[in-house]
């Protein structure tokens, strides 16, 4: 699929006077920006990307150009694919370091208010954070869209499971997602009758089947209820084997590599094991692959090196007149120059921290008040042991099963939900493995040779890594905000990040402790986990300690509702107080549950696309083009 | 010791301290890449210690070449350092900087720190054919083969 000839402006902003009227501007081309973007030119309308990246890859070197990067850094963290552009910066968790209290840390991009430092990262490069992403796609549990009518917790949603399944087939479809229907009715989760995911689900890794031998069918007691542990695989939108059955029958093209020749990669997944940060053949959606086919329309421009900075109100209508955009030319250099880009609709899809900041640096605080409140992303517990027996630890996809019979249940009433994954790559996460362990056998074991090599291999591929991702309820105090003192090198303002983890989710931490020992003892692992006072995560819970990860699945700062006073946007992320604004994302999530927030934003962005099609429809005929 | 012979003792050195053969090391593509590395960050002359510590008991048996290894090479306050550094490049294809007070008594190695020498020195490093993996990002077993028991090599 070719797209370096497809029409993408670059930063000129003569070309652009002269290009006529767009019918969107979409800021940001990440997964809600795409397929939003592809949608509303699919229906003929004329569309305008503007993304703070550069546009490396977009073409099938420049991608690769990120690999070479990552190979060739010291630290591979989950963003050491993408170079630092300080224009369009990112944060890195490796600037992070704990807090004093009331000590606000401003030298990493997100300045940290604290106490709680997160860790949580996103991606500003062309594609958004789908660059990075792990690909994992469960859909929401229909529970979670009724937390406060089910359980007395966080809110409701002002739609339902069934007011969205439609689009999460729309999402499953656009993703690429691979798995069987039989292992994801769970709990209350349910599929239209013969409905088949595109692909079928990647096989548990050795390391599952293992976890599973000795946990499946085995319980655990919670609040009087029982509940059945299962190792079960994930659904994950990369490429697997196509479905026959998909669509009626008429199955499933995967969509491999984007490159501007024929590039035959990425059409099924390799098990590199490297989801996050880069998949280095593609095999994994990114946004880019549905940019290609709206780029292959010719109605959607890009305009990239291009850092919205102020969205323009008309103080009369409320309505958006413009978004003042900073070009600049050269991600070394703050050198650049400002212009006003005009649209008939306007879609913020910069994720949910980057679009409240627009948001707030503009002076749009919402009528609600709650224009970057309700901060959520998923809180991560690691919990780490070495099995009795060699599990190949180390290959497949980052993480292929898990346990998620605690996604859901009466205990709600009490505690945080988790979802709980296996992590084919070791300990990593928790400590740098497997370098780490090289590290310290050389160093301090005083090791070399057949000793060496022996002790790396049991050290290693005996590595189990249990990640509990643990649902965050929302909370008006954990914010987004902005601050004049706080700027970036374009003089745009950086956002500010306050959080404390709720203890609703700390009892539902300290449950996963509990929880992870009993496995660990199911299966005869030896427990080396520990949680250092010292981390910048680190927080207590009735003199327990843990160590707290970010999730990188930033949610419902721009919260959904039914009403102006209560709520930012409605039903289809369309601003109360704008009417031709939306705000997309996972920013208007109400509650996110313990699934990934990607496959129900990309859901949610079907719905959107609709509604905006419906109102340029009611505005005024298409363009022709 | 002549320029050949200065890189086939440094491949000796590194497929002894690793349990790789020769060949294996070889294979990599790295072995002058990775001796320029220990020529650029400690120099000719402490390089040439190390190798010729290890010309020393080549010809000794296998477990008197990890003995005096211990005595004379890991266990040397100067050598030391520079072989475990060796060791781990072997392994991860990271050069990790030489302790504090190794640069504070024989220093300075101004190159030091710690980098990657070359991109292809994180694909080639030895510890993931060591536990029948390979480097994330690279080098993949291929579409399901995670759900099959690791061939982990003999050695």
């Amino acid at each position: 699929m070719s797209i370096l000839d497809r029409r993408a402006i670059m930063v000129d902003p003569g070309v652009l006077k002269n290009s006529g009227h767009y019918d969107a501007i979409i800021v940001g081309s990440g997964v809600a920006g795409a397929i939003i973007a592809n949608e509303l030119a699919q229906a003929g309308k004329r569309v305008l990307i503007v993304e703070a990246a550069t546009e490396t890859d977009r073409s099938f070197k420049g991608y690769s150009s990120y690999l070479q990067h990552f190979y060739g850094q010291a630290d591979k963290d989950n963003q050491s694919p993408f170079p630092v552009n300080r224009n369009a910066d990112m944060p890195r968790s490796g600037q992070l370091r704990k807090l004093d209290p009331l000590e606000i840390n401003s030298t990493s991009y997100i300045v940290q208010s604290g106490p709680y430092v997160t860790d949580t990262v996103y991606t500003r490069a062309f594609g958004g954070t789908t660059i990075h992403w792990e690909a994992k796609t469960p859909r929401m549990l229909p529970q979670d869209f009724q937390m406060q009518t089910l359980f007395g917790q966080g809110k409701d949603w002002p739609i339902r499971y069934h007011d969205l399944e439609v689009d999460y087939e729309l999402a499953e479809r656009e993703i690429g997602v691979s798995a069987n229907v039989e292992d994801q009715q769970y709990l209350d989760i349910t599929f239209r009758s013969s409905y088949v995911y595109p692909m079928h689900g990647l096989p548990l890794s050795y390391l599952d089947q293992r976890v599973a031998a000795q946990i499946d069918g085995s319980e655990v007691e919670l609040y009087g209820e029982r509940y059945p542990l299962r190792v079960r695989p994930f659904p994950q939108g990369r490429n697997a084997i196509p479905n026959q059955k998909y669509d009626g029958g008429k199955g499933y093209q995967p969509v491999g590599a984007v490159a501007s020749h024929q590039i035959d990669v990425g059409g099924r997944c390799q098990g590199n094991t490297n989801c996050v940060p880069i998949c280095p053949v593609q095999a994994k959606y990114h946004a880019g692959k549905t940019l290609a086919k709206a780029f292959d329309t010719g109605r959607v421009d890009l305009l990239s090196q291009a850092v919205a900075s102020r969205v323009v109100i008309d103080s009369a209508s409320g309505r958006v007149t413009g978004i003042e955009t900073k070009l600049y030319h050269d991600p070394a250099s703050p050198d650049h120059h400002t212009i006003m880009i005009t649209g008939t609709l306007y879609v913020l899809a910069g994720n949910a921290i980057e679009t409240p900041r627009l948001m707030l640096a503009s002076g749009l605080r919402s009528s609600s008040g709650l224009m970057g409140c309700n901060l959520m992303d998923h809180a991560y517990l690691l919990n780490w042991a070495l099995m009795p027996q060699i599990c190949g630890t180390m290959r497949g996809t980052t993480c292929t099963g898990g346990i998620v019979e605690l996604r859901g249940g009466a205990f709600r009433r009490h505690q945080a939900t988790f979802s709980v994954d296996i992590h084919n790559d070791g300990w990593g996460w928790a400590t740098g493995s497997p370098a780490s362990d090289v590290v310290e056998l050389v160093d301090a074991g005083n090791k070399f040779g057949a000793d060496l090599r022996q002790a790396i291999i049991d050290r290693v591929s005996r590595q189990l890594l249990l990640a509990f991702m643990i649902e965050v309820l929302p909370s008006e105090s954990n914010r987004v905000s902005v601050n004049p003192s706080y700027t970036d090198l374009l003089g745009n303002m950086r956002p500010v990040v306050s959080f404390t983890v709720p203890d609703y989710t700390l009892r539902g931490a300290a449950y996963a402790r509990q929880f992870a020992k009993t496995v660990f003892a199911r299966l005869g692992a030896e427990d080396h986990t520990k949680y250092d006072p010292s981390d910048y995560g680190f927080v207590t819970y009735e003199g327990e300690p843990f160590a707290i990860r970010g999730g990188n699945h930033l949610a419902g700062t721009h919260v959904m509702g039914t009403d102006k006073a209560t709520s930012v946007v409605d039903t289809n992320q369309r601003c109360w107080d704008h009417d031709n604004l939306y705000l997309v994302g996972a920013g208007s999530m109400p509650t996110i549950g313990t699934a990934n927030v990607t496959l129900t934003l990309a859901a949610m962005a079907f719905r959107s696309a609709r509604n905006m099609i419906m109102q340029l429809g009611r505005l005024h005929a298409p363009v022709q083009t | 010791m002549s320029v050949s012979r200065r890189l086939e003792t440094f491949v000796a050195f590194s497929a002894e301290v690793t349990a790789f053969t020769p060949t294996e090391v070889w294979g990599t593509g790295l072995t002058q890449r990775y001796l320029d590395t220990v020529d650029g960050v400690v120099g000719t002359a402490m390089t040439d210690a190390l190798l010729n510590a290890f010309d020393r008991i080549t010809t000794q048996s296998a477990g008197e070449r990890t003995a005096k290894l211990r005595q004379t090479v890991f266990g040397c306050e100067q050598l030391g350092p520079v072989a475990r550094a060796v060791v781990k490049l072997w392994y991860i294809g990271t050069w990790y900087a030489l302790p504090a007070a190794w640069q504070e008594r024989f220093g300075p190695a101004a190159q030091d720190g710690t980098f990657v020498p070359t991109p292809d020195a994180y694909v080639e490093g030895l510890l993931w054919s060591a536990i029948g993996a390979h480097p994330p990002g690279a080098k993949a077993q291929g579409f399901g083969s995670w759900q099959f028991p690791p061939g982990i090599p003999k050695f």
